[in-house]
C-alpha cells in the first residue's frame, strides 16, 4: 500500500450485525490529497466501512490510525474533530433553510443591533458562504431560496461549503453522490469532487457508477463480502478489471 | 415573480416580498371582509368595534405566537386551551388568596412553562406522538381544573390584573398591547435567533440539526416551554378581562389558535412559518366572529365560514408551494 505517514490508516477492521460478518480484516490507507473509491457489490461492506471511520457505527476489532496516530472514532464528532466530514445521501440539509443558513447551521453568528439586541448575523452568513462557494466553483442563482428550490449540485455543493466553514476539513467522504441525479449535475458534482482536490482536500467517494469512479479517483479499493479484493491505481486499470475484482472473479 | 432576477437584490427586500408574497392573500381576506362587513352592519367600523376585536383576539394571538414555533417545528399543541383553564383558575385563586398580582403572574407563567416542560419530555423522551401527548395532556388539565376548584368560581378580581385585560392606555386596549408586545419579540425570536430558526429547522429536517450537534430534544422542550410561558401570560391577560375564572375557561381554545395560526400559512408539515401570518390569520378569524354577530347571522354560520376560509387558505398555501418548487426546480432531474 502507501509509505509512513498516510493521512488515514484501518488495520484489520471488523464489523458483525447480528451474526453476519459485514466486514472482516480490512486494511488500507488513504495518502493526503488522494481522492479514493470504494466500490463493490451490494452488501459488500463500504457503507460498513464508511461508516466506521465517520463514526456512525463503532468498530468490533481493528484499528484506525489519523495522521499516524491512533484515532478512538466512536461518535460522529470523534470524527468530525479529527477534520474527517461525511456527506450523506439527503445531504442533511435543511430543505426550507437558504444556502447561508445550512452552510452555518448550528454555528450561527450573532451580531448585535443598537448595541443591545442580538441578532442573526445575515450579512456575514452570507458573504463567508458566497466565498466558499466560490471556491467550489458552484454559483447558486439565489442565496435567499430555501435550498429545497436549488439543483442537485447546488444542493450538494451547499453541503460542501459547510464542511469547508471551519477549515478544519481534511477528509471528505460522500456516499453515492452522483446517484439520483440528471445527467448534467452529475457532471458538476464531478467537478465539484476535482476542484477539492485540487485544493488537496481528501476524498473518498462511495459509487456504483465506475464512469464517475475513473473520472475522478487516483485509487480504488474494491470490497467483497466484507474484504478487500483489491486495491488499484485507476491509471492503470481498465474498468474490467474492476468489474471483475468487484465479480470476485479472476479473468476479466 | 418565478421570472424575476432574485440574485441582485438586497436580502431583506427578497425577505419582505417572499414575505408578502405569503400572506398577501390572507390581507386581501381581511380587506374583503372589512368592505362586506361594513356595507352590511354600520357598526362594524366604529373605533370603539375595532378595539373590542383587537382586545377579544389579544388572548388567542399571545398563545398563538407560541404555537406558531410549536406547528412550524412540526409539532403540535393541543393542550393550550386546557393549559390556559388551570393556570387561569390558579392564577386567579393565588389572587383571591392575597397573593401579590406580579408574584401570581409569575407563578402563572412558571405553571405554564412547567407544563410545557412535561409535554416536552412527554414528546422527546419517551417518543409519544406531539397529537397524542397534548391531546392526553388537554383532557387531563381539564379534569385537574375541575378538581382544583370544585364548585367554585373566581370573581371580582383587583383592578391590577383587570387593567391588563380590560384598560387602556392612550385609548388602545392593554390586552393588544401586551399581544403586540409578544408578537413583536416572537418575530425577533422567530427570524433573528437561534431559537427559532432550529425551530424552522426540525420541523424541516430534525435528522440535519441532530447532525450539526444541536440538541433535538433540548430545542423541542425549550419550544414547549416557550408556547407554555406564552399560555401563562395569556391567562392572566384572560381572567383580567373577565374579572374572573371557572373550570371551563380557555374551552375549545386550541381549535381557534391553530386555526389561525395555520390560516396564516405555518405549516403542519413543519420548516415553514410566518408571525405575521399568525397575526393576521387570528385576526381574520376574530373579524369574522365579530362581524357575524353585527350583522346577526346565525351562530352557526361564522363557524362554517371559519372551516371553509381555513381548508381553502391550506389547499391555497399547498398550490403555492408546489408552484414556486416546480418553477425553481426547471433543469432539475428527478
Amino acid at each position: 500500500m502507501t509509505a509512513a505517514q498516510a493521512l488515514l490508516e484501518v488495520r484489520n477492521l471488523y464489523k458483525t450485525f447480528g451474526g453476519v460478518h459485514a466486514v472482516e480484516d480490512v486494511s488500507f490507507a488513504v495518502d493526503s490529497g488522494e481522492t479514493i473509491a470504494i466500490v463493490g457489490d451490494n452488501g459488500a461492506g463500504k457503507s460498513t466501512v464508511v461508516k466506521m471511520i465517520s463514526g456512525a457505527y463503532r468498530r468490533d476489532a481493528g484499528e484506525i490510525l489519523w495522521q499516524g496516530k491512533p484515532a478512538d472514532i466512536a461518535h460522529p464528532d470523534d470524527a468530525r474533530r479529527l477534520g474527517i466530514e461525511t456527506m450523506y445521501q439527503d445531504l442533511a440539509l435543511v430543505p426550507d433553510l437558504d444556502a447561508p443558513g445550512n452552510v452555518f447551521l448550528g454555528n450561527e453568528p450573532y451580531r448585535r443591533v443598537l448595541g443591545v439586541l442580538p441578532v442573526l448575523d445575515r450579512p456575514t452568513m452570507r458573504a463567508r458562504t458566497a466565498d466558499l462557494l466560490e471556491r467550489v466553483r458552484i454559483a447558486l442563482p439565489s442565496m435567499d431560496r430555501p435550498v429545497r428550490q436549488l439543483s442537485g449540485g447546488q444542493r450538494q455543493a451547499t453541503a460542501i461549503a459547510r464542511f469547508l466553514l471551519s477549515d478544519q476539513a481534511r477528509l471528505i467522504i460522500m456516499d453515492e453522490p452522483t446517484a439520483a441525479l440528471g445527467v448534467q449535475e452529475q457532471r458538476k458534482v464531478l467537478d465539484l469532487i476535482h476542484t477539492l482536490a485540487e485544493q488537496n482536500i481528501t476524498i473518498m467517494v462511495i459509487s456504483h457508477n465506475l464512469e464517475h469512479v475513473f473520472d475522478v479517483t487516483d485509487r480504488i479499493i474494491v470490497l467483497r463480502a466484507g474484504r478487500v479484493e483489491g486495491v488499484v491505481r485507476t491509471a492503470e486499470v481498465g474498468k474490467q478489471d474492476v468489474v471483475s475484482l468487484i465479480m470476485g472473479g479472476g479473468r476479466a | 415573480m418565478s421570472t424575476v432576477d432574485l440574485s441582485k437584490g438586497s436580502a431583506s427586500s427578497n425577505r419582505t416580498l417572499e414575505m408578502l408574497n405569503g400572506v398577501n392573500p390572507l390581507i386581501f381576506v381581511i380587506l374583503a371582509l372589512f368592505v362586506g362587513i361594513a356595507l352590511l352592519s354600520d357598526r362594524f367600523l366604529a373605533i370603539d368595534n375595532q378595539l373590542n376585536i383587537a382586545r377579544q383576539a389579544a388572548v388567542f394571538l399571545i398563545i398563538a405566537i407560541g404555537q406558531t414555533f410549536v406547528i412550524s417545528s412540526r409539532g403540535i399543541d393541543l393542550s393550550v386551551g386546557s393549559a390556559v383553564g388551570l393556570v387561569g383558575c390558579v392564577m386567579g385563586f393565588l389572587i383571591q388568596a392575597d397573593v401579590p398580582v406580579p408574584i401570581a403572574i409569575l407563578l402563572g407563567v412558571g405553571l405554564g412553562m412547567l407544563i410545557g416542560l412535561v409535554n416536552g419530555l412527554v414528546i422527546t423522551k419517551l417518543q409519544v406522538n406531539p397529537l397524542i401527548a397534548t391531546l392526553g395532556m388537554l383532557v387531563a388539565l381539564r379534569g385537574a381544573t375541575h378538581l382544583f376548584m370544585g364548585d367554585e368560581v373566581v370573581v371580582r378580581l383587583p383592578d391590577t390584573i383587570r387593567f391588563l385585560g380590560q384598560g387602556f392606555v392612550f385609548g388602545v386596549p392593554m390586552a393588544a398591547i401586551i399581544a403586540a408586545i409578544v408578537a413583536i419579540l416572537g418575530a425577533w425570536l422567530f427570524y433573528h435567533t437561534r431559537f427559532g430558526r432550529y425551530s424552522l429547522s426540525i420541523g424541516s429536517n430534525e435528522g440535519a440539526v441532530g447532525l450539526v450537534g444541536v440538541s433535538v430534544d433540548r430545542q423541542k422542550i425549550l419550544i414547549y416551554m416557550f408556547q407554555g410561558a406564552c399560555v401563562g401570560l395569556a391567562a392572566a391577560v384572560l381572567i383580567g378581562r373577565l374579572n374572573g375564572a371557572s373550570p371551563t375557561l380557555g374551552l375549545n381554545y386550541e381549535l381557534h389558535i391553530i386555526a389561525g395560526v395555520v390560516l396564516g400559512g405555518t405549516a403542519l408539515y413543519g420548516g415553514v412559518g410566518t408571525i405575521l401570518g399568525t397575526v393576521l390569520g387570528i385576526l381574520t378569524i376574530g373579524i369574522v366572529e365579530n362581524g357575524m354577530v353585527l350583522i346577526g347571522a346565525d351562530f352557526h354560520v361564522q363557524r362554517v365560514l371559519i372551516g371553509v376560509l381555513l381548508v381553502s387558505a391550506v389547499a391555497y398555501q399547498g398550490y403555492r408551494r408546489r408552484r414556486l418548487d416546480r418553477a425553481a426546480s426547471t433543469g432539475r432531474k428527478r
